[in-house]
């Protein structure tokens, strides 16, 4: 299975420069629908699902490989590797903002501009640093993931997955934008909520917007004032919108906010 | 509707929205709770004023605050309702109450958000019931993931075994190799020795290493047999064109009287029966077969031999009196380095009815025992 077709890429658009987005924990490319299309004018704007999540080829899911974000950057570079993306444009949604950075180190010509939706280079609170969670409400997430499948069912996957021609039979679904198989999620929870990023900051040559919202519980203003001190050079915009997914919540404000840096 | 159809009863809405069997929410645009029913206000133990005006994720469990983040707010933004989602709710005291969750928004005509409306039902049992399925199900494939493991480790332990055996089948067939040259050294000295003229006691002596080089050059040829038969998987014969078995048959008998003192056999066998066979291999299964009814049988008496046709096929046959084979070694008669429990005295490898049974098969034929009431026959047959 290509590439792109392992992570269900989607090219759009009629501009040269790249803008490639990526979601976060949870959902699948479909949280960047309000927002990408405004780019398409201007950019090549290019979508992809990680694996595991949405129309990726779950069959490719690897708990080895995707042990740590590091599987998920290799991913990325190599879709950056295969569209021929250089000095793009990179928005990254949550924990694809550390997974954009960790790719913009292993391939640095790929993007010249890092935008960080809601980043966080640590969830779990350490000593001074304040992540928002204490370890254990980590493990109490863990266990909650178990509590919701999310229209997902073992017997149903097969026709879900075997079905990537006809993908109106995965849309009747209900939830299918956030329908993943619940061990994989469960995996990518463990992966994102524990990992630890802080070191990898001060790497970054990428000119850098962090967008931060108001009230964010997975995302607080203090850490993204801590990842603001740590990249040299970055900028730091505070939505007026609440929530975690402000490309959802506030379309438009993220949209003049990428506009306006790019 | 007509009146008469309509019960006589009116319902309060108002009433209806407090005190319904559900929990109802409703959550602003920027995620403020904005109304709230009196029946969420009792399961939660909280008041009003403590609840209207605070943010909803305040609401949730750690985890269940997440959730709401990654999944539920974008399903929510995206698909503009939600059903079936299991939800924790803090209570006043900070316990986690489970629910299970509808939610909806309800938007202005200009597209603008407006609330979303959540409905909660109480799933303490459902919750605990899916907790068990979970649980089950993990079992389940601990259990298959532990079955394969140790499918795993018996077949790997099969396989050591095998190794073990197939090494030790050729080593067997190393040293009977490597001792046939030694013996026949020994064997050819003794010949010379015998042409020069001893003392009456260097003649019984010679007499005595001849009998015992006889032995050993049998064990060694029987130990190669049974390495040709498992590493060759089979002992081997080359059978010749149609030729008379009698003489066959004769000469064996003669060399088994001459190394047996005080044996008697009585022999019969027509003289123009004509087999396909490897003559040498079926000399080899009658002196087998002589050699254990001489050592096992009455030495009182004698030990018939009896070839012919019967039903389309050779038939030989070896009768020997005495005490019936016991039924346990009856199943084991045939299996190699198997001596029977009766005498412990005797010596050999216990190959002599193994590699007999093998030349049997190598000739498509069968090799069978039965014994009863003081005699004891080995039949063998081929097709002719």
């Amino acid at each position: 299975m290509s590439i792109l077709s392992r992570n269900h890429v989607q090219v759009s658009g009629s501009g040269t420069r790249a803008m490639v987005f990526a979601h976060g924990f949870g959902c699948d490319q479909n949280m960047w629908r309000f927002v990408a299309p405004a780019f398409e004018s201007d950019f090549r704007v290019i979508a992809f699902d990680h694996v595991g999540a949405g129309r990726s080829d779950l069959a490719a899911f690897d708990p080895d490989k995707y042990a740590n974000l590091q599987g998920y950057a290799g991913d990325l570079v190599e879709i950056g590797e295969a569209l021929d993306v250089r000095q793009g444009v990179f928005v990254g949604h949550s924990v694809s903002a550390m997974i954009g950075l960790l790719a913009s180190l292993k391939a640095p010509e790929m993007f010249d501009a890092l935008v960080m939706v809601g980043p966080s280079p640590r969830y779990i609170d350490d000593g001074a640093y304040r992540g928002g969670f204490s370890e254990s409400q980590i493990e109490e997430l863990l266990e909650f993931l178990a509590d919701n499948h999310l229209g997902w069912s073992a017997a149903m996957a097969p026709a879900i997955m075997g079905n990537a021609d006809r993908p109106e039979l995965a849309e009747e679904l209900t939830n299918s934008f956030c329908r993943t198989d619940p061990e994989i999620a469960r995996h990518f929870a463990r992966v994102t909520f524990t990992s630890d990023n802080r070191d990898d900051l001060g790497k970054v040559a990428a000119r850098t917007l962090i967008l931060q919202c108001s009230d964010d519980v997975i995302a607080p203003p203090e850490v993204g004032a801590f990842c603001h001190a740590a990249m040299a050079g970055s900028e730091l915009v505070t939505l007026k919108a609440t929530g975690h997914c402000p490309n959802l919540s506030a379309p438009e404000e993220v949209v003049a906010a990428i506009r306006a840096f790019v | 509707m007509s009146d008469a159809a309509a019960p006589n009863v009116h319902e309060d809405l108002a009433d209806l929205y407090e005190t319904a069997p559900c929990g109802y929410l409703s959550i602003t645009a920027d995620g403020v709770i904005a109304k709230c029913n009196q029946t969420l206000l009792t399961w939660t133990g909280r008041s009003r004023e403590d609840l209207v005006g605070s943010r909803f994720p305040a609401l949730l469990s750690v985890g269940s605050r997440i959730y709401n983040e990654t999944h539920l707010a974008p399903l929510l933004r995206m698909q503009g309702h939600v059903s079936e989602v299991a939800l924790d709710i803090l209570s006043h005291g900070g316990i986690k109450l489970p629910m299970l969750a509808n939610a909806a928004e309800k938007r202005a005509e200009d597209g603008r958000l407006l609330f979303t409306r959540f409905t909660l039902l109480e799933a303490s049992d459902r919750r605990r019931y899916e907790h068990d399925l979970i649980a089950a199900r993990d079992r389940a494939v601990e259990r298959a993931r532990m079955g394969k493991a140790h499918e795993a480790a018996i077949s790997s332990e099969l396989e050591d075994e095998r190794a073990t055996a197939s090494l030790r089948d050729q080593f067997i067939a190393v040293l009977g190799h490597d001792l046939r040259n030694p013996l026949a050294a020994i064997e050819s000295g003794l010949h010379l020795l015998r042409k020069e003229s001893l003392s009456a006691q260097g003649g019984r002596v010679t007499e005595l290493m001849e009998g015992s080089i006889r032995r050993a050059a049998r064990l060694v040829d029987d130990v190669m047999d049974l390495a040709r038969i498992r590493l060759g998987g089979g002992i081997g014969i080359q059978r010749s064109r149609r030729m008379p078995v009698e003489p066959t048959l004769r000469q064996v008998v003669g060399e088994m009287l001459a190394i047996s003192p005080g044996a008697t056999i009585v022999f019969e066998a027509p003289p123009a029966l004509e087999i396909e066979g490897d003559p040498a291999r079926i000399g080899q299964l009658l002196s087998n077969l002589l050699g254990n009814a001489i050592t096992h049988g009455d030495p009182g008496q004698p030990v018939q031999v009896s070839a012919g046709v019967e039903g389309g096929k050779f038939v030989l046959t070896v009768t020997n009196s005495g005490e019936p084979i016991p039924e346990q070694t009856m199943q084991h008669l045939f299996q190699p380095f198997f001596r029977g429990a009766s005498r412990p005295s005797q010596q050999g490898l216990g190959l002599g009815l193994h590699i007999a049974s093998e030349i049997a098969r190598a000739h498509d034929g069968t090799l069978t025992a039965s014994s009863a009431e003081w005699r004891t026959i080995f039949r063998f047959a081929m097709p002719l």
